[in-house]
Order: C-alpha cells, then structure tokens, then sequence
C-alpha cells in the first residue's frame, strides 16, 4: 500500500469543472503515476484538456471558469488557497497544441523561465540551463549556431520542441502536453514521440491526444473521457486490447468520435 | 433663384423618370419588345440623363460665377486702389445698403454689374435648358432603342460613388494648395531660414501691409519677427509634458482594463474613461484656464514659487488628461490582439500576470503600442483649443514648466483671429505655420499608420 | 536571496504593477468626476436670474404719446423717463453718483422689459404697478452668493450703498429669482445678465445641419466605392492612405482651408454656419467614411454570395442587401462624427465665427457664433456672470453630445445584427 501510494503523483478525486452555467467535467477520479506517459483519449469536446488544465491551475485564468474537487500532487492539494500557482507551474510544466514560442530569440525563450524564477542569474548558469533544456527537448543540434534568430523563425516541428525546451528549463516534476503534435506533420510528430519516450525517465508525463495511435505508442497508461466523464482508465495494453466498457470499446475502433 | 432653378431641374428628372418607365413598358406591350432590363431602370436612365448634367453645370456655374464677374468688373478698374474694398463697396451699391463717399467708380462699376448679372442670368437659363433638351433627347432615343438600362445606370451610379471617394483626394490637395500658396508668398518675402533658425517670434511688429512693397530696411527688422524656433519649443514642450501624464495613464489603464479589470469594471470604466475622448477641446480650455491655471498659481504661491497663471504645465496637464483615452483605448485593443496561447505559454512555466505583462505581451504589443503613441503625440501638437485658452501668447524660449509658453497652433489662432489683410507677411505667417504643422502630423500620422497597420497583419 | 523571498518579492512586484493600473484607472474616472462637478457647480446657477421688483407708475405723460395710445404708439414709445423716475423711486438717493449706482442694480434693458411689460397689459396705462424687473449681473451674482461681502468696498463690485438698498429690497421681499429664459432665448450681449446661447444654439443647428446634408451621402457612397467596388489598384490605395490620414489631420488645418480657399477664393460669406458647415464636412468626412467601411466590411460574405446566387446584379446585392444590413453601424457612426464637429472650435475661429454676434440668424447665411465658440468667446470675459453662462453652455454643449452619443450606442447595439 506505502510503495504503492508513492508511485502515484497526481491524484484527483471528485473533480466537478464548471464554465459559467455549464459543467465540463463530471467527478473525476484519476491517479497518474510517477515517471510514466499517460494519456487521456476521448472525442473532442470531452473535457480532456479541461482536465490537465486544472492540475497547473491554468484555468485560473479563464474567468467564467469555476473548479471544485480535489486534485492533490505528491498528496499537497492543488487547489489549496495556500498554494502558489507560480510554485506550482514551475514544477508542472506545459506544452500546449499549436506550438507558442515568445516573439524573442531562440536563447530568450528558453532563459525566459529560469529569469523569473530567478535560476541561473549568472551568464554561464543561463548558457548552460539553456543548452541542456535544448539538448533534452533534441533541438540543440539544429539551432545551436542561432541560438539569437527568433523562435518564430523556426518550422513548426521545432517550434513544438523549443516549447517542451522552454517547460523543461524550470526542472519541472511533471509535464502536461495539451495534443502537442495536432498541428505538426508526421515527421515532426514522430520526433516529439521519439522525445517523449525519452522524457519520462526523468518526468511524468501526461499526454492528451486524440490519436489513438500515439496513445498507443508513447503511453503506459490510458484513460478515456466522454462528455466530460471519465469511463475508463487502465494500462495501455489493456484499454486497447481488452477494454471492459463498451463505449470504450467503440471509440477505439472507430464507431464514433 | 438658384433654388428655384434646381427644384424645376429636379421636377424635370422625376417627370422623366416616370416617362422613362412608362415608354419602356409601351415597349413591352405595343412593340412587344423584351426589355434588356426592367422597366424603372429605363424610368432612371432618362431621369438621371435629365438632371445630373444640368445640376453640374448649375454648380459650377454658381461656384465661379461671382468670381469671374468680379474679375472682370476689376479689370476695367486697374488705377483703383485696395480692389477688395471697391469691389465691397460697388456691391453694397448695388444691393442699395451703401454708405460712405460714392465715386463715380462706384456708379460705373455697379452699373456694368448690373449688366454683366443679367447677362449672365440669361445665359445660365439657356445653357440649362438647351442642357437639359439635349441630354435628355439623347437618352431618349437610347431607351427608345431598348439599351442595357440597367448596366448604363449601374455604371453611371459607379462613376458617382467613385467621384465620392475622389473627395478625400480633393481634401488633401485643397489643404496643400490652401497652405502653400500663401507660404511661398511668405517665404519669397521671409528667408526659410529665418523662419526655421530664428529664435525670436514678435509677428506684431510686421506692421506692413502689403509684402511686395517692402523695403531693404523694412526687412532687417521683419527678418527677426518671424523666428519660429519658440514656437516650435513650445509646441514640443507642451506635447512632452502632455505625453508625461497621458502616457503613463494611459497605458497602465490600457493594461488593466485587458489584462486585470473584471468584465463588470471594464463595462463602466471603459466607457467613462471614453467620455475624455469626446469632451470637446473648449472644455478642457475653459477648464485649465479658469481652475488649474489659477490652482496652480496658488499652490505655487504657498510654495514660495512664481508660476504664472498660464503655465506650460497647467495646459500640458490637461492637455495630457485629454489624450489619456486615445492612448487607452488603443493600447486596450492592441493588447488584446496578442494571441492568448502566448499569455498561455507564460504562465505554463510560472510567471506572475504582471511578468507576463512586462515580458512577454508588451515586447510583442510594442509596435502597436508605439504606434498609439505616435498618433496620440500628433494630436497634442495639433491640438489648439486647450493651449489658446490655457497656455500664454508670448514667445518664450523656456523650459520652465511654470512659465508661459506658446504654441504653432495658438499664433495661427491668435494672428488670424478676427479680420485679416491677405497681403500681409503676418497672414502669411500663420499659413506657413499651418503649413509645418500639417507636414509634422502628416509624417507622424503616416509612420504610426504604418506601424499599426503592420502590427496588426502579424496577428490577424 | 532565497527561494520564499524572492518569491515575496515577485509577488509584491505584482500588486504594485496591479495597483498603479488600478490608479491609472481610478485617476481617469477621478478626473471625469471633477471636471462635470467642477462644470455644473459653476454653470447650474446659470439657469436662473434674479430679479427686483420694482413699483412703475405708468405715467402717459412721460411717454409723449400724441394721439391716442395704441400698441403700435406703445411699441414707438421712448420709456427711459419713465423707467428712470419710478426706479429711482426704490431707495433715496442723495445725488446723481448715487442715482447712477441705483440704476446699475437692474440691467440695461429695464426700459424694454417695462415696455414689454405694458404692451401686454395696456390697462395699465396711468396705474401703479409692480414689474419684477432683471438684477444686473452684480446682484444677481450677489444674490446666488457668489460674491464675498466680507471684503473690502474697493474689492468689491457692489459698492456699500448698493448692498444697502440689495440688503433692504431682501428684506421688503421684491428680490425674486426666475427661470432664465433669456439664456436660452437671446443672443449674445456684453451684459451677462443678458446674453443668451439663442443665436449659437441656432448657428451650431446650422452648421450641423449642412454638416450633414453634406458628408452623410458622400462619405456613405464613398465607403460603398472602396469597400464594394473598387479595384485594388494605385488609385484605391491613394484614396485609402488620403482617408486615413485625413481623420487624423489636426483641425486647425481644415479652418486654414476654409479661410484660405471658401472664404478668400470663393468669397463665400464670413462667419456663417454655411462656411462652418462646409468646413466641418470636409473634417468629418474621412471620420464617418472609416466606420462606414468598418460596417459595410462587417458584413458577411455570404450574404452577397446569396444575392448574386440569385442572379442580382452587383449593385442590387449591395443596394438590397449590404447597405442595409451596414445601416445602424453607418448612422451610429455618422452621428459619432457630427458629435466630434459640434464639438469642434478652432477651425470656426479661423473662418470668423467669433465675430460678436447680437441677433439670432435666421438663415445659414447670417454671421452667427456656435456653442463651443461661445464658450470660447465667453470664457475670455471678465464678469464673474459670464463664468457661469460659460460653464451652462458648457452643460448645455455636453448634454446634446451625450444625447447623440447615446442614440448612435442604442442604434448599434439595438439593430446592429451581430455575425459569427
């Protein structure tokens, strides 16, 4: 039971999201594991990114938008009015959809985070903080000599992974990817899974896709939203091979969706 | 008169209308024709043809009427000093409300008026009827002759509303020739570097009246009258002490109401903060010069400091208090148009609302924010009201914000202010001044235009 | 500096940057608040006048009316005799300094007012009556308080012996106050208790007026050109570049066209709301053509798809279907322009609209002021009485701009159709 407990990080329970007068999330109770990829997969509009959303609390900033539940990381409650959601997004760091590297050089984005929170003040900590985030993200070889030009010069493949550079160059604990190669073209894509694999030795990762393929591929453990519910969550293998529910069963085989 | 002629002109294109209309349906049921369009586009085509020709001759005949047959009364009076005043007085003569010593000038002159009018009255009649007779026969036989109606009216229409648009053109030449023409009379009696180099601005000593007849000494002294460089720092130091106030304001309210304000404050105090924009200038005038003027002097008073009851900074003040929403509301829409996944971005690796703000959605913003700037520095210098109210008439060079300053636009003001001799280098004066006014705000105008307009582009 | 600190630090940096935008905020809509008060405690009292009642004796004698007494003799009638020996009748003086102080507490028109007063009751011919009489600006100022008595005499304008016989006409109950419908009903006049925003009322209706007979159909068939029709071509652009930096040339500029091309070229008539009206359209021009365009531009494509799916012309599309559709956002916009010219002062200074102006025009050719350039004019004037006439027309000025600015919010949000 103790060694279990602590191989889980993120934990949610009951967790009810409302916008406005609408709710998005129905009770949800999801356990994510340290060190591992897990995917959420669900037609669109089923509340997934919702989700991730709510463990870095990036919700926050949509007004009309109203949490309650739990959701506890490394068993500190997340939505607790004690906690510092600038502490919290330095530990949980984010990779969204579409690729959104700051108008700034390819060095600034990436010094960005360490600036604010005050990590690397000396040149050299910064240049070295800058080289590993982009050797991590598998970007350093490609922009090592223009490290000045701006990210928004850089094709979309690279934008995505100077975005997990960027997430990374905060030593976060988890990543969160919001469908990070939905607007990328298969090459791009097959680098950021290749990525990701390797991430999750040192991170714990949580994926939204709506491929199942990639679900298939970079995950260890599935779980599957539907109109704002989450009908199942198993390993990987098991939701694709043998899934208990039916609905489950549909979505992945291309019923609806 | 002319009202009348234009209400006939008038009667006679509805009544060709329905003409048109009415012959193009016999068309249809005599000839058993099929009309290229529908009936009432013929009913236009003719009613158009009747009135449109006849109402650009009426126009222009108005427009220039007064002017040529002022011209040529004036060319048989060639020995007659001050033409204007004559001229004035032939008419008032004329209309039978003269007072004052009557020559027999005058007589002649009103009596050859009074010919050449009646002559000119016959001959508008008759080139508006034959106008008249002759379009609308032309567009008679065409109709008669089942043309494209509707493409011939749908292209006459075109032409109208292009003509329309050519207004703005027309604007802009009619500002440049208004300008020029009398600033080069200027600069062909003033040196363009005395203008621009000289520090010394007194346009009352230019008592002369007529610039051609100025003598060599008459110059040495005009030459230093007319220095704008006070002026011009005065313009400038205005407007700085305006953008101190309107600037700071201006942008951290932009930034509150898109990046903090709730959607409740925003809905009230944005549009508060809009009334600003639409007080009019007088207001802010009255106001700096009647309560903070005076404030000022008061308060500096208990200070132990001399400030004059109309300082540079009573009227960059509220000058600057004017443009605050200019600034605003511009930085508010330009801020918002930063794509949120950037904001996103930001925040995803910890950032505070205001280090997101400071460092990532101003550099982005930057452009447009400077553009808005930009344009809000041209409305303070070409802002007139607040400064002939509020700030001096005298031309200090200073730097002294409690002193009195002027501005370009309070010496236009001030120099053309009540009745004016057109021949006179101070008349002169205020139109070269117009005249760098127009180009500084042009150029400002033009690069913040640009600056925007690219801006927007990059995230549209 | 350790991590809780300079996480302190941030957070503090936070509310500081979240209060100075709060601040900017407040300081905006602070300054709003001040400037209405600052207008309307200075100009409310503008509404009313005082006046002194004061017993006539309608002597036919003292008309020197010969044949019998008809309104038309009345009308012709010279009535300063008159007027004089019942005023001076208020209070004993002691010599004519003093007669003259006694006359000065009522306004220069007294002997109209009395003569109005007994043309409209003609059966008052040879009777004693009381006529409530206009204060001169200094009583009636005096008697809204807005003069100190406690200074010394020679600071003052209302001498000892005149706040004396205030003092005394307080007591007897004949100092009254009425609605102020000169104000509003003359023109303007160099006594304050007389001047009125009639004539500038009517100049600014002018200019307004010929205003926007004149941009409206212009800048509308202009915007329907270069948002429906026009080629993107050289010329297109030239229009657009033209346009956009029209609405943004100061105004100024436009009254040194109007002086040096309406009123020196053309000989149009000086200081008439014809020139004004003509000088503002071509200043609101560009400003109405640029959201006429943004609401022709607002309408969605597919509409014009569907008309000419139908087979209607270019124009019909545009005529039958776009330009409707655009209409509330081009006549919010419209009269968002003609608020702008109402309010527009410099350009009428420079074509002579702030010549002195006693008559009421009754046509947009006669010389006339407008409201903004009241203001100016007036607030140029010493007496404390025209601060508050100012400060009314002000109100007054602000009023009509709130009430158009009004209408042109309404028409945009109530029929404005919004597109997804």
């Amino acid at each position: 039971m103790e060694l279990n407990n602590s191989k889980i990080k993120i934990k949610s329970k009951n967790l009810n999201v409302y916008y406005g007068n609408k709710q998005a999330l129905h009770n949800i109770n999801l356990e994510i594991n340290n060190k591992e990829v897990t995917a959420l997969i669900g037609p669109s509009g089923c509340g997934k990114s919702t989700f991730i959303r709510c463990i870095n609390r990036m919700n926050d900033t949509i007004d009309i938008c109203k949490v309650d539940g739990s959701i506890e990381i490394d068993g500190k409650e997340v939505n607790d009015k004690n906690v510092d959601v600038v502490t919290l997004r330095e530990k949980i760091g984010m990779v969204f959809q579409k690729p959104n590297p700051f108008p700034k050089s390819i060095y600034d984005n990436i010094a960005y985070g360490p600036t604010i929170h005050g990590i690397g003040e000396k040149k050299d900590e910064m240049d070295k903080i800058v080289e590993t985030s982009l050797k991590k993200a598998a970007l350093w070889d490609e922009v090592k000599d223009r490290l000045n030009e701006p990210g928004t010069g850089l094709s979309g493949g690279q934008q995505q992974r100077l975005c997990i550079a960027r997430a990374l160059s905060v030593n976060p604990e988890v990543i969160l990817m919001d469908e990070p190669c939905s607007s990328l073209d298969p090459i791009a894509t097959a680098k950021i899974e290749e990525l990701i694999d390797d991430l999750k030795k040192s991170y714990t990762i949580v994926i939204v896709t709506h491929s199942m393929a990639q679900a298939v591929r970079v995950s260890q453990k599935t779980g599957f939203f539907h109109l704002g519910k989450i009908i199942e969550v198993d390993t990987t293998e098991k939701i694709f091979k043998n899934p208990a529910n039916k609905m489950t069963q549909d979505y992945i085989t291309g019923r609806f969706g | 008169m002319n009202l009348l002629i234009f209400a006939l002109i008038i009667l006679f294109g509805l009544s060709s209308y329905y003409f048109g209309r009415s012959e193009a349906r016999k068309l249809i049921t005599t000839n058993k024709i099929k009309l290229n369009a529908l009936p009432s586009y013929y009913g236009y085509y003719l009613g158009i043809w009747c009135g449109l020709p006849a109402l650009i001759i009426l126009s222009l005949w108005s427009l220039f009427e007064p002017t040529i047959i002022k011209m040529v009364i004036l060319s048989n009076f060639s020995n007659v000093e001050s033409k204007d005043l004559f001229y004035e007085q032939t008419l008032s003569f004329f209309n039978g409300n003269f007072t004052g010593e009557l020559t027999n000038n005058i007589k002649i002159a009103s009596e050859k008026y009074s010919s050449l009018n009646a002559i000119a009255y016959n001959s508008k009649i008759a080139l508006l009827a034959s106008a008249v007779i002759f379009s609308t026969s032309y567009a008679y036989k065409k109709v008669k002759s089942n043309n494209r109606a509707r493409d011939d009216v749908e292209l006459i229409l075109k032409g109208l509303l292009f003509v329309s648009s050519l207004v703005a053109i027309l604007t802009t030449i009619g500002i440049i020739v208004s300008l020029l023409f009398e600033s080069i009379k200027f600069f062909s009696t003033i040196n363009l570097f005395d203008f621009i180099f000289g520090t010394s601005w007194s346009p009352q000593r230019a008592f002369v009246r007529d610039a051609s007849t100025i003598t060599p000494e008459e110059y040495l002294e005009l030459k230093d009258a007319f220095g704008s460089v006070p002026l011009f720092a005065g313009t400038a130091f205005i407007a700085l002490i305006a953008m101190c106030v309107a600037v700071p304001i201006g942008l951290f309210s932009g930034i509150y109401l898109a990046e903090y304000a709730s959607t409740k404050v925003r809905k009230y105090s944005k549009p508060i903060i809009e009334i600003l924009a639409g007080i009019p200038t007088v207001v802010y005038g009255f106001f700096a010069a009647l309560t903070v003027g005076p404030f000022f002097r008061t308060v500096g008073e208990s200070l132990g400091l001399t400030v004059s009851s109309e300082s540079a900074l009573a009227a960059g003040l509220i000058m600057g208090v004017m443009i605050i929403p200019y600034i605003s509301s511009l930085s508010d829409d330009v801020i918002n148009s930063v794509p949120q996944s950037l904001r996103d971005g930001s925040y995803a690796v910890g950032a505070t609302k205001s280090e997101t703000i400071k460092k990532v959605i101003i550099p982005a913003a930057l452009p447009g924010i400077i553009g808005s700037i930009l344009l809000a520095v041209s409305r303070a210098i070409g802002e007139t009201m607040i400064v002939v109210m509020a700030a001096g008439l005298a031309a200090n060079l200073t730097i002294n914000p409690l002193e009195s300053t002027t501005t370009i636009t309070t010496q236009i003001v001030m120099i053309l202010v009540g009745d004016q001799e057109f021949d006179s280098p101070k008349t002169q004066a205020a139109f070269a001044l117009g005249l760098t006014l127009f180009i500084a705000t042009l150029f400002l105008n033009y690069i913040a235009l640009r600056v925007v307009k690219k801006y927007r582009e990059k995230y549209d | 500096m350790t991590k809780e600190e300079r996480l302190k630090k941030r957070h503090n940096a936070e509310k500081r940057f979240r209060f100075y935008g709060l601040l900017s905020v407040s300081l905006a809509v602070i300054f709003v608040l001040v400037l209405i008060q600052n207008i309307v405690s200075k100009g409310s009292s503008a509404f009313s006048r005082t006046t002194i009642a004061a017993d006539i004796s309608f002597n036919a004698d003292l008309l020197e009316i010969e044949g019998p007494i008809t309104k038309q003799s009345l009308e012709e009638a010279e009535f300063y005799d008159l007027a004089v020996e019942s005023i001076l009748k208020i209070y004993p003086s002691k010599d004519s300094k003093e007669e003259r102080q006694v006359l000065r507490l009522f306004s220069p028109d007294y002997e109209y007012e009395i003569k109005r007063y007994l043309i409209k009751n003609p059966d008052k011919i040879n009777q004693v009556a009381s006529v409530e009489l206009t204060s001169s600006d200094d009583v009636d100022q005096l008697n809204k308080g807005n003069f100190p008595r406690d200074l010394p005499e020679d600071r003052r304008r209302v001498s000892n012996f005149q706040l004396n016989i205030y003092d005394n006409l307080v007591e007897e109950g004949k100092i009254g106050k009425k609605f102020n419908d000169y104000f509003f009903s003359k023109g303007d006049s160099r006594d304050p208790e007389l001047a009125g925003i009639g004539g500038s009322l009517m100049g600014s209706f002018f200019t307004i007026i010929i205003c926007l007979i004149l941009s409206f159909p212009i800048a509308i068939m202009a915007s329907i050109y270069l948002e429906e029709f026009a080629p993107k071509n050289r010329i297109t652009d030239f229009i657009e570049i033209n346009i956009n930096n029209l609405a943004a040339v100061p105004s100024i500029v436009y009254g040194l066209l109007g002086l040096g091309i309406l009123l020196s070229v053309m000989d149009f008539p000086r200081s008439t709301p014809l020139v004004a009206g003509i000088t503002l359209s071509l200043m609101t021009l560009p400003r109405i053509i640029i959201p006429c365009r943004a609401s022709l531009k607002a309408v969605p494509p597919s509409i014009r798809e569907a008309a000419l799916s139908v087979g209607a012309s270019k124009f019909q599309t545009v005529f039958h279907h776009v330009v409707p559709l655009a209409m509330p956002g081009t006549l919010s916009g419209t009269i968002i322009g003609l608020a702008q010219a109402l309010g527009e002062t410099a350009p009428l200074i420079l074509i002579g609209m702030v010549a002195f102006v006693v008559d009421i025009p009754g046509t947009p050719v006669d010389p006339s002021a407008s409201l903004p350039v009241q203001v100016y004019l007036w607030s140029e004037q010493a007496e404390r009485g025209f601060v508050e006439k100012t400060s009314a027309t002000i109100m007054m000025l602000l009023g009509f701009l709130i009430v158009m600015n009004f209408i042109a919010v309404y028409l945009r949000q109530k029929f404005e159709k919004k597109w997804n």
